[in-house]
């Protein structure tokens, strides 16, 4: 809170960073994130009720760095932390970063000046993967689909060739949002444990008059070994589902669902067969019963013949749970 | 009420405007209003509309920075005070008697519009002027009786142009008809074009010309990449307005892209070479996109224009060498070859110029004066 007057008007980017149990990776992801060649910047970490060291080594970095400010609440997960931060904000750009993640020093430089060079609500830049059972980087080509991007401005979903919920990633950490845009619409996080941040970004990206790209790989996303599946969605198996009818209620809400109801229906099959196939344990069966029976019909993928669907392997896999219905 | 608002949207056009002003204030239906927006002119423009304003006091003139066509036509539209509306484009001109026949016609059916066929005229070198009959339709039997275009969205297939008849004032203003305002782009004609043709219950096409359409350069090519694209990006803004109301877009969904993809082929051929291959690609992106979305059918497309939509969505790029680079080749080698005989005739022509010439026979006769007194000499010995 120190010297937070002068600051603000030349604030150019908040950096909201949600941190739960992340001592491991902690420092080297605000090491990259206090080290950014973009010096107009404020740092807002919400610890979300750590049990580890997490807390300490945020007040380390507060207490070295004027820019850095700690927020504590009780747990209650990454996206009412980010909504926490993102009520606090006040620089012209947000920026959503994950506590385990490692960032290019001139990430921020270079997003903000592509960002304003277009006047974007959105920008969405490079990004790859940091295998950390491999230690090695692996190029991704899904986080932003060139083929699918417009050679003209101003880009926005009208302008996509291809689904518009698989062009970008439906997470934040690899975009800027401009915050005006997001108060405008009073876009939101949902409070839930997986799959919160959904919602925040496909809205965003369905609202967005301007969005632009800047190629250059600038974070790394920190993986596991992908065969480890991790069973934190364990006790949240239902939130992916929980996100997509959000995400249709506002597409409803802003009258563009009949214009984008097949893209949503695909994506919805889509998400819905990922989390299947990703789920290990109990849940699995579990969530395989309700998608058989409840959950493919509600989100509109029961119906439609298969020239509908974009994914035809997808569309094989749909058509083996349903078979014996 | 003043019959009809003439909106005349003005910009850097002063050699053609003169021309233009004297047609429509000779207008012989009297009760007008002439509606001329400057749209920021940099040349005379905006004296010339002056002085006209100082003879008639029917013409209205708004003068603002320049924020291009769409928005200018728009601030006209919502100006106007008449029962109808029309739009004149300063460079082209008008048939005196246009605006009484379409008002008659208009009054009479109780249209919400009616259009009228159009000249399209080129200017020589030399000024001359020619021109050419444009038909709305093909179909003599889709003249000058009642039809329900939005009932009817095989009437798209008539000849787009925004200019060549008049709008009853209430209904673009209960659709809410108007130009998309993009400052910088262009072809936003076909958007209020279109939605005259989904909104309309009542319409009139007439054979009669009044409308004369400059078309001096037509072959002027496109060379900024944001041109390139002011199509892309009108086609865009039409299908957003368009599927808002899903019952429109499912009826005129087919026809839309009928439109579009003959719009995207004109500029296909109008956008400088370096531009072409990237446009293909695109183009054949978009039609996948349609075609995935069950937007395009082939039933309302012609058999070659199917053709070509086939091979550019199978295979842009071969698509592009095959049918679209080396056309461009041959255009250019042809257009060479043009050259050079143009060029050689008039080498030819000049050389018979001097054949022709008083010096040139002097000197012939003065060279060859030894030759043929020799040969008269000569002959004497023989």
């Amino acid at each position: 809170m120190k010297n937070e007057k002068q600051k603000t008007e030349d604030l150019k980017v908040s950096v909201i960073v949600p941190v739960y149990n992340g001592e491991k990776h902690l420092e080297q992801c605000m090491d990259s994130i206090t080290g950014q060649t973009l010096r107009e910047i404020e740092i807002i970490c919400v610890d979300d009720g750590s049990a580890d060291r997490s807390l300490e080594i945020l007040e380390r970095y507060a207490k070295k760095d004027e820019r850095v400010r700690v927020i504590c609440q009780k747990n209650a997960g990454a996206g009412a932390a980010r909504n926490t931060g993102l009520a606090q904000a006040e620089g012209e750009y947000l920026s959503f970063l994950d506590a385990d993640d490692f960032f290019e020093q001139d990430m921020l430089e270079r997003a903000y000046r592509k960002a304003k060079e277009q006047n974007a609500q959105i920008l969405v830049f490079g990004s790859d993967q940091y295998r950390e059972d491999l230690g090695e980087f692996h190029q991704v080509s899904w986080t932003i689909r060139k083929q699918a991007l417009p050679p003209y401005r101003p880009m926005n979903y009208q302008t996509f060739t291809e689904n518009v919920f698989k062009v970008f990633v439906g997470w934040t950490w690899d975009k800027l949002f401009e915050r005006a845009f997001v108060q405008k619409y009073h876009l939101k996080f949902q409070e839930q444990r997986t799959s919160n941040d959904l919602l925040f970004v496909f809205t965003a990206i369905v609202l967005a008059e301007r969005i632009e790209t800047e190629e250059k790989i600038l974070a790394h996303q920190r993986r596991g070994n992908p065969e480890s599946l991790s069973n934190t969605r364990e006790q949240s198996w239902q939130c992916f589902y929980k996100a997509l009818t959000a995400f249709r209620e506002n597409l409803v809400r802003y009258g563009l669902y009949y214009e984008l109801e097949q893209d949503f229906i695909n994506y919805a099959l889509h998400f819905s067969l990922w989390n299947l196939n990703t789920i290990q344990g109990e849940k699995k069966k579990e969530l395989y019963k309700m998608l058989k029976k409840r959950w493919f019909r509600e989100l509109g993928i029961t119906g439609h013949k298969k020239e509908y669907f974009y994914d035809k392997t997808e569309y094989e896999q749909y058509r083996k749970m349903i078979r014996f219905l | 009420m003043t019959k009809v608002s003439i909106v005349i949207p003005i910009y850097n056009v002063q050699d053609y405007l003169k021309e233009c002003m004297e047609s429509v204030i000779g207008q012989t239906l009297e009760s007008m209003e002439i509606i001329c927006v400057n749209d920021g002119s940099t040349d005379q423009s905006l004296d010339i509309i002056k002085s006209f304003q100082a003879q008639d006091n029917r013409i209205v003139l708004l003068d603002q920075k320049n924020r291009g066509y769409g928005y200018a036509v728009n601030r006209g539209i919502s100006t106007a005070k008449g029962k109808y509306v029309g739009i004149v484009e300063p460079d082209d001109y008008i048939a005196l008697d246009m605006y009484l026949k379409l008002y008659e016609k208009a009054e009479k059916y109780k249209l919400d519009f009616v259009k009228a066929d159009f000249y399209r005229f080129t200017t020589g070198e030399d000024g001359e002027r020619e021109f050419y009959y444009n038909h709305l339709s093909p179909k003599p039997q889709d003249y000058n009786k009642v039809f329900n275009p939005s009932k009817n969205p095989e009437t798209l297939r008539y000849i787009m142009n925004t200019w060549s008849g008049i709008y009853r004032r209430d209904f673009l203003e209960k659709y809410q008809i108007r130009h998309n305002e993009t400052p910088g782009a262009s072809f936003q004609d076909n958007g209020f074009w279109i939605q005259t043709f989904v909104y309309g219950g009542r319409a009139m096409i007439i054979d009669k010309p009044y409308y004369r359409n400059r078309r001096d350069n037509p072959g002027s090519s496109v060379n900024s990449r944001e041109k390139v694209y002011c199509i892309n990006i009108e086609y865009d803004h039409i299908r957003s307005m368009l599927i808002k109301k899903p019952e429109v877009w499912e009826r005129f969904k087919y026809m839309y892209w009928f439109k579009k993809y003959h719009n995207y082929m004109g500029t296909l051929w109008r956008i400088g070479d370096e531009y072409r291959e990237e446009y293909v690609h695109r183009f054949s992106r978009e039609l996948k996109r349609g075609m995935a979305l069950g937007e395009i059918k082939k039933e309302v497309f012609s058999e070659t224009a199917w053709n070509h939509i086939q091979s550019m969505t199978e295979n842009p790029e071969k698509y592009y060498f095959g049918r679209v680079y080396s056309k461009s080749v041959d255009e250019k080698v042809f257009a060479r070859i043009n050259e050079l005989e143009i060029q050689n005739q008039k080498l030819k022509n000049e050389i018979a110029q001097i054949r022709r010439s008083k010096s040139f026979r002097l000197g012939r006769l003065l060279l060859s004066l030894p030759i043929k007194l020799k040969k008269i000499a000569g002959g004497r010995k023989g």
